[in-house]
Order: structure tokens, then sequence, then C-alpha cells
């Protein structure tokens, strides 16, 4: 049993992403609101706010080049959910208990998303960023700073999809997820230096901003199109994006295999 | 201890309780391998509690539970890699192919790829879904679901096939399609435990049954140890005058020496139930004591007991 273990978690891995991902071609509407919504929120964000302010971040530049990155992530943040929606779906119907009666790692039915979920998040990222280029932002590290910022979008994306299938599953109820997890995707995308500098938030804002994921995603994007200290930022998502990766993830599978 | 002879379900003291509700209050079970065992219960009666606990979704909080050997509890990994389970809910992503769904499922449990899609196309013939097979899984009725659902549950050759009210919800054609299904897995020598609301289910296809009610077995035995404990039927009796129920109860008991509750009156109707072990001979004698009680009868007649009548027979309690 010791050894198979890991063998079987990636095979059955594999498995599960093969079936997300067949899902996705058999269902391509699916992907509207992923890939689709976030290029209309984009534009109108810039269109509305574009113009608005010059900010007093170092690197002087325009309020667009600072407001295209916490774009990028908040839209991350808000295709995440969907991820633990989807779990809870599959929770609620005989497949769970298919699965569950199944020798296959349990595990592997909430790994076989991440992979599925972080193709997603890239091919949002990419979309994203060819039109932020049409709208005049340009990264200063070229393609390495492209695949880096596409990379960074990524590993935020699936930090937030962990952490929320832990709490899909906690809820146990698809309907009340479906309107409890997107606030909260909402709400740290506002509460950060997404869409203005830490230090002209609220007051009693500022210390959660400062500790935000989204901010610490939003300025190691900014560092690499506009330059800038990248590694406290990446020091900070690291972090982040390990923690709840790990700790999340592992109150979810085991949430997920308890039995009743 | 050697798997391979003994029982393939041996379940003793399970308890189980959710919350104030008990579920399953010390339940004693044994399945002889090859055979088929049917739970026969109401809604209610605690049939899928007692399934979820075989196929390790659901953890006793008493009792021990060995299905072909292993542990329901310590060895979960070792029961699942032998039992295959056709939940009451089937266990399908509607939105893959059927074959799809066979393959994954198959893959999960240990099968090779190209063992698998032998395998998917191999059942889906045995189970007349080889024209569906391609299509998804939305587009099915009731019945091919539940086939498909059987076939999933067959892929990796399971030695106990486990299955919740399988012909729950189908129409009769279906019921009699999975039936057959069924049949031919028996013939193969496939163990089988299924659970039923169906008495007649039970009466015609299974080896053993067991019935269920509210948390307790109240009794196991073949169909016909188990009829012959029920009666062979029950007389039914409708008075000319509604009033005249409770004179015709002590009339009955009395001819015909029966104990108190073994006779149902239906309030306000002039209609009285009682079991007829000896058939007409026990529709006879009824009408012979109602008319020597100068009870005037409108109808009466012999029917095969209800599932209600059979658990009532059984246990002897009033309902």
């Amino acid at each position: 049993m010791t050894a198979a273990v890991p063998g079987r978690l990636a095979r059955d891995s594999r498995l599960i992403a093969g079936r997300q991902l067949r899902v996705l071609r058999m269902n391509p509407g699916r992907l509207i609101y992923p890939l689709v919504q976030p290029l209309v929120l984009l534009v109108l964000f810039v269109s509305v706010l574009g113009n608005l302010a010059v900010t007093r971040q170092p690197g002087d530049g325009s309020y667009r080049e600072f407001l295209i990155p916490g774009v990028l992530v908040m839209n991350a943040a808000l295709t995440a959910p969907a991820s633990g929606l989807a779990l809870l779906r599959d929770a609620g119907n005989g497949l769970a208990d298919r699965f569950r009666s199944l020798p296959m790692s349990r595990a592997a039915v909430l790994t076989g998303r991440l992979g599925p979920d972080a193709v997603i998040f890239a091919v949002q990222a990419v979309l994203l960023l060819g039109e932020a280029a049409l709208l005049g932002f340009r990264v200063r590290a070229g393609l390495p700073g492209l695949a880096a910022i596409v990379a960074v979008a990524v590993a935020f994306g699936l930090a937030v999809a962990v952490t929320s299938t832990w709490l899909a599953l906690l809820i146990n109820d698809a309907e009340t997820a479906e309107r409890v997890l997107y606030f909260p995707a909402i709400a740290i995308a506002f509460v950060s230096s997404a869409f203005a500098p830490v230090s002209d938030l609220a007051g009693w804002m500022q210390p959660i901003a400062r500790a935000n994921p989204v901010s610490a995603a939003a300025g190691l994007i900014r560092s690499l199109s506009s330059g800038g200290p990248a590694a406290r930022p990446l020091l900070q998502l690291a972090c982040w994006v390990t923690g709840l990766i790990i700790v999340p993830g592992m109150l979810a599978v085991r949430r997920w295999q308890a039995p009743s | 201890m050697s798997p391979a002879c003994s029982p393939a379900i041996e379940a003793a003291g399970v308890v189980k309780a959710f919350g104030p509700v008990t579920a399953l209050d010390r339940v004693d079970l044994t399945v002889g391998p090859g055979t088929l065992t049917a739970l026969l219960g109401p809604n209610g009666a605690g049939k899928t509690t007692l399934v979820r606990i075989i196929a390790t979704l659901s953890r006793p909080d008493a009792g021990r539970v060995r299905v072909l050997g292993y542990d329901v509890a310590a060895q979960a990994a070792q029961v699942r890699a032998r039992i295959g389970l056709t939940g009451q809910y089937a266990g399908l992503d509607e939105e893959l192919r059927g074959r799809d769904n066979l393959v994954l499922i198959g893959r999960l449990a240990g099968l090779r790829r190209r063992h698998a899609y032998q395998r998917a196309a191999e059942l889906a013939g045995t189970f007349g879904l080889a024209d569906a097979i391609d299509r998804t899984v939305r587009t099915y009725s009731g019945g091919m679901r539940r086939r498909l659902d059987l076939a999933a549950s067959l892929m990796a050759r399971p030695a106990l096939l486990v299955l919740d009210e399988p012909t729950t919800g189908l129409d009769p054609g279906s019921r009699q399609q999975l039936w057959a299904a069924l049949s031919g897995l028996r013939a193969e020598g496939t163990t089988m435990l299924l659970t039923t609301q169906y008495l007649e289910e039970a009466d015609r296809f299974a080896d053993m049954v067991h019935v269920l009610d509210r948390g307790r077995i109240l009794a196991s035995g073949t169909a016909a140890q188990l009829k012959a404990r029920a009666g062979s039927g029950v007389a039914e009796i409708r008075l000319y005058e509604a009033a005249a129920a409770p004179a015709a109860a002590r009339a009955l008991a009395e001819r015909l020496s029966l104990p108190p509750g073994a006779i149902r009156t239906e309030a306000g109707t002039g209609r009285l139930t009682l079991a007829a072990p000896d058939g007409t001979a026990t529709l006879l004698a009824a009408a012979a004591a109602l008319a020597a009680a100068g009870i005037t009868v409108d109808d009466l007649g012999l029917r095969q007991p209800s599932l209600d009548e059979a658990f009532l027979a059984l246990t002897g309690a009033a309902a």
C-alpha cells in the first residue's frame, strides 16, 4: 500500500484531469465565463478608470499601467470559485459515491482538477495580456516577463481555487456556496493594491491590503511589467500560494473522504 | 484468515445513528458466496445505511462488518478493490459519453487502458447499450442509465456487487431488462446484495431475503420460508354496515381463535382484513363465523399480502 500511493495519486489525478478536459471539450460554453468575461471587464475597467489618475507609485507610469495588473489578478480571483463549485456539484450526486467506493487515490478527485484549472488560468492570462497589449500595456522584461506574469496568475488562481474548494465542501450546499463564494473573491480584490496604492486606501484597510495575496500578485506583476523590486512581493506571494494550497488543500481532501 | 472461504458479507451487531435517529439497531447479516441476497424493507428501514457501510461509504458506530474477509473500517482499500456499487443515484458523469464513463471508472478501478476499452465494449453489448455507448449520458433514458451504471460497477469484475434499489423508478419493461441482466450475473456466480421495496422482486429472484424495518432485521430466510410465515394471503371482508365492524372482529377472533391483533379494522369503512394462512378455507370459516353471528357481509375475497401485511405477519406486531 505504501509504495503504490504516490504512483496511484499521479495516475488517478491524470484520469480525473482527463475527465475535466473532456467535459470542457464537450461543453465549450463553459469557457465563456472564465475566458470572455475577463476580457470585457478589462475593457470596462480601463475605459472607465484608466485615465482617472496619475499614481504616486515608484516608476511613475500611468494609472492604466498600474490598473491592468490589478484587473488581471482580480479576474483570476473571480474565476477560481468555479472550481470548488464544480467539485461540490460532483459531491452532491451519485458520482461521488462511485468515486469513494473505488480503490482510487482519494486525493486525486481534488488534485486532478488542478491541471485543467491551471490551463484555464493560463489561457485567461494570455488572452488578457494580448488585450492589454492592444490597450497599450507594455512589459519591460519582454517574453520571459510575459511568461512570468502568466505563471503568477496561474499560481495565484490555483491557490484561490484550492481554498474555494475547501470552503465549498465546508458549506456543502451548491446553491449557498454559489452565493457565498464570490463575495470574498470580490472583497479580497478591492481590499488590496489591485486598483489603488495601499497608501491611498482607507486607514483600516491598509494592514489588510498589505498582507493580501492579491496585493502581492499585483505588485509582482507590476515589477515584471514596469520594473521595480520584485523580491518582496515574490516572497510574499510564494508564502501565500504554498500555504493556501497545502493547508486548505489537505483540509479539503480530508473533508471529501470523511466517511459519513 | 483466508478470504476465499469466508462469507461474502459478515455483519455483527451493526449500529448506526444519525443524531437522534437510529438507522441501524444491532444488525446481524451473513451473505454466502455466490448467492443473490435481498434486503427488503420500506423507505427509512435502514437499507441504504447498511449498504453504504458495506460499501465503505459510511462507518458503523458499533459492530463489525467484514466484506470478502476484509474489515470495512480497517481494510477499506482491500474491500473497495473487490466490490462494485450501484447506488440509488446513478454514479455517472452525465456530461460524458457512456463509453467515457465506463473507461474512466474502469481505469480508476485499476484496469489498464486497453483492457478498459475492451471491457467497456463487452459490457455495452451485454447490457444492450452498444448503439448508445457513444452518446452523452444526458440523452439516456432511466432504464439505460441504470444499465450503464450497472455496467460501470462491473468493469473490474467485482467479487461482490452491491445494488441499492436498482429497480426503483423504472418502468416495468426496464425493470424486466435489469432483472434479466442480474439473473445473468447470478448464473456466472457473482455474489449480489440488493435492496428492494418490492416483495415480489425479492420473491422471484433472491436466494435469501432479509426483512429490515426501523433498523432491525425482522426475519431472514428463503422467500418460500418467509411466505410460509407470512401466510398465503389476506382475507378482506367488507361489511354491509360499517358500524358492525367491532362486533364482526369479536366474532372472528372468537370463532377462528385468533389473537386480538390479527384482525385489522379500518375505522368507519366496515372493512376488515385478517391473515389467511389456509387460503380459501380461512375465507370460508370467516364467512361462516360472520353468518353465525348474524352479521351481513357485502363482499369478501382473498388477496396476496402486501408488504405491510407481510411485516405484520412476520413480526406479530400491530401496525
